[in-house]
């Protein structure tokens, strides 16, 4: 094992030597200190957090201001009181469907837009597509933080203000250049030959993307989706800004604006709201792992 | 389709890659053009006029920006921008590296430890800042109650009443949500250096430190510089974090100038005062992307050497 580590000098030939053994010994140790520890700490600080949150959310009264009678790292009865209230007294169903249904519009909007972007751009060679391409990326680089002002005149301005669709058109100025780019990386691997075969063979281009290029690049759109919708679920300063009343807030905005009343911080149910809002993308997360792992890494290559 | 007649519009459009490439440009042409480009354009417009909610404004000239250059607070926000974006960055470059390097040892379950530690970046910032607000409570910090239990310190500290401190806790709160796509954008370029090139290197007698100084870290310069881009980019222009734990306090200590715009602009009414501010970030923007675009012409002269 040791003799493939290309970072670890260690030479199979060492274990001739009496000391062999001892050699491997003190090579793993030392890997047990400058590797394993290290992770281990990386691991416990990066899901601490997490962690928190999730006892905290089962922690009644007693558990969450009592420090010294009970253990704060552990919930010693637990409670369903702060979920409770959270799904039956607050509005908090009603933003986590809200926030499912703009994440899943705009995600398939910006997927559609993007993938006849990138299909232009990267194959049909049209006048100016390099520059076209070049525009995509920057404005991928554009960050919400200065738009949302003229954009919320504009939403005022298109009597949107307060409505879903403002955010279902709004997510898109983010989401189509990331997805743009990927899709583009996606279809520059897939050889043209079989584009042009297909095109002697007297197939139409939009025949060519939906029965040749869109299946191949299935685990480019997966990406491009995967992410397209976690952007979306983690938007805050356009929906913070767009939307004002309860019945139409997402998830973020709705916990941060309505579960803090005045000085008195439910911390149980804010936690409850946090943890619940971060499982569906959690879960989405897990199945698709790699996909996303390479989208976001391809992206970063190109 | 049109084969038959060659000449229908249907046809033509299809034999043209140019009007066929404008065709299947226009949804995402559309969207970007009305709701990214024009309100580029009409923020720089609002922040030459005296808009306010509800009232439309008049062209003042620079009289927004004149004002801001004599307003303590906009200048404290942007030192704070400065300092949370410097600080935070330079941090999570170390620690992202850092990571990185281990993880591409041979360790096991690489993979998973690479899914789980993703979750600070895909959790949304608002949420996962909640669990740092409540982690940074005065009297119920976990972190407070750990070190004194320690005997490190005696009283609990005041995270986010007091000014430095405050600043300190949203930097790091920060920094826990970039480490992961630092380190995870970083191993990917990791696993793209062959890895003969270390095995050549050992042979000629090269310490582990100089494996890294002069395999790993040449050849991952260009990834290092298009994923420090973006970091600097997001952090400079973070919003959430600020909002959700501090809201720009105490006294404006931690106000960044995306948070104070949002500030001046929505609760406070004063929408051109808010568009200058965002503006006076665009220099910033254009420096970072500057940066990024030099990382990439490095890349191509590096490839043009090597091959």
């Amino acid at each position: 094992m040791t003799a493939q580590d290309p970072h670890n000098p260690a030479q199979p030939g060492a274990a001739a030597h009496s000391e062999g053994g001892m050699d491997y010994l003190v090579t793993r140790q030392r890997r047990l200190v400058t590797v394993y520890l290290p992770l281990a700490v990386f691991t416990f600080v990066l899901l601490f957090p997490f962690y928190w949150m999730t006892i905290t959310t089962f922690k009644g009264k007693e558990d969450l201001y009592d420090y010294e009678r009970n253990s704060p790292f552990w919930v010693s009865n637990p409670t369903l009181a702060n979920v409770k209230k959270l799904l039956f007294d607050t509005a908090y169903p009603e933003w986590l469907w809200n926030t499912m249904l703009v994440a899943v519009s705009a995600t398939f909007i910006s997927l559609f837009a993007s993938v006849f972007a990138a299909y232009a751009i990267e194959r049909l060679r049209f006048k100016g597509s390099r520059w076209v391409g070049l525009c995509i990326y920057f404005a991928y680089l554009v960050p919400p933080s200065i738009l949302f002002i003229p954009l919320a005149t504009m939403v005022f301005k298109l009597q949107l203000f307060d409505t879903r669709l403002a955010l279902i058109l709004t997510y898109p100025t983010f989401l189509i250049p990331f997805c743009t780019w990927l899709m583009m990386g996606y279809f520059r691997s897939i050889p043209y030959e079989l584009e042009e075969c297909a095109l002697i063979d007297g197939a139409t281009r939009l025949e060519i993307l939906w029965k040749i290029v869109l299946p191949l690049s299935v685990p480019g759109l997966i990406s491009a989706g995967i992410f397209a919708f976690t952007l979306s679920w983690n938007e805050f300063i356009y929906a913070l800004t767009f939307v004002s009343s309860s019945e139409v807030k997402t998830v973020p905005v709705g916990v941060i604006t309505e579960l803090v009343e005045g000085d008195v911080y439910h911390w149980g149910s804010l936690m409850a709201g946090a943890l619940f809002g971060s499982i569906p993308v959690a879960i989405l997360y897990s199945f698709f792992v790699e996909y996303y792992v390479s989208g976001m890494t391809g992206a970063v290559k190109e | 389709m049109s084969t038959a007649t060659g000449l229908s519009l249907i046809g033509r459009i299809n034999n043209s890659a140019n009007a066929l490439g404008f065709l299947f440009m226009l949804p995402a042409a559309a969207i970007l053009l009305v709701f990214l480009t024009y309100p580029l354009g009409l923020g720089m417009w609002l922040g030459l006029t005296d808009t306010k909610i509800g009232r439309p404004g008049e062209f003042v000239g620079l009289e927004n920006y004149r004002s801001l250059f004599g307003d303590s607070v906009f200048w404290l926000s942007v030192f704070n921008t400065m300092l949370y974006t410097g600080v935070a960055s330079v941090v999570k470059f170390g620690l992202g590296l850092w990571l990185a390097l281990l993880l591409n040892q041979n360790i096991r379950f690489k993979s998973l430890m690479r899914a789980i530690l993703l979750l600070p970046w895909i959790v949304p910032t608002t949420l996962s800042a909640i669990a740092f607000w409540w982690i940074y409570d005065s009297q119920f910090s976990i972190i407070s109650w750990a070190l004194v239990k320690l005997g490190l310190i005696n009283e609990y500290i005041n995270f986010l009443g007091d000014s430095w401190n405050a600043r300190w806790s949203v930097i790091a709160a920060n920094i826990w949500r970039g480490i992961p796509f630092v380190a995870i954008s970083l191993l990917a370029g990791l696993q793209t250096i062959s890895p003969s090139l270390y095995e050549a290197a050992t042979i000629d007698g090269a310490s582990r430190w100089q494996l890294f100084r002069h395999v790993t870290y040449p050849l991952l310069t260009p990834i290092i510089a298009i994923v420090m881009t973006f970091s600097v980019l997001f952090t400079f222009t973070d919003f959430q974090l600020i909002y959700v734990i501090t809201r720009g306090g105490p006294v404006n200590a931690t106000h960044l100038m995306a948070t104070l715009s949002f500030q001046r602009a929505i609760p406070g009414g004063q929408l051109a005062e808010g568009a200058a501010i965002a503006m006076a970030m665009v220099p910033f923007l254009l420096a970072a992307i500057l940066i990024s675009f030099f990382g990439l012409q490095r890349r191509k002269w590096q490839q043009g050497v090597k091959d």
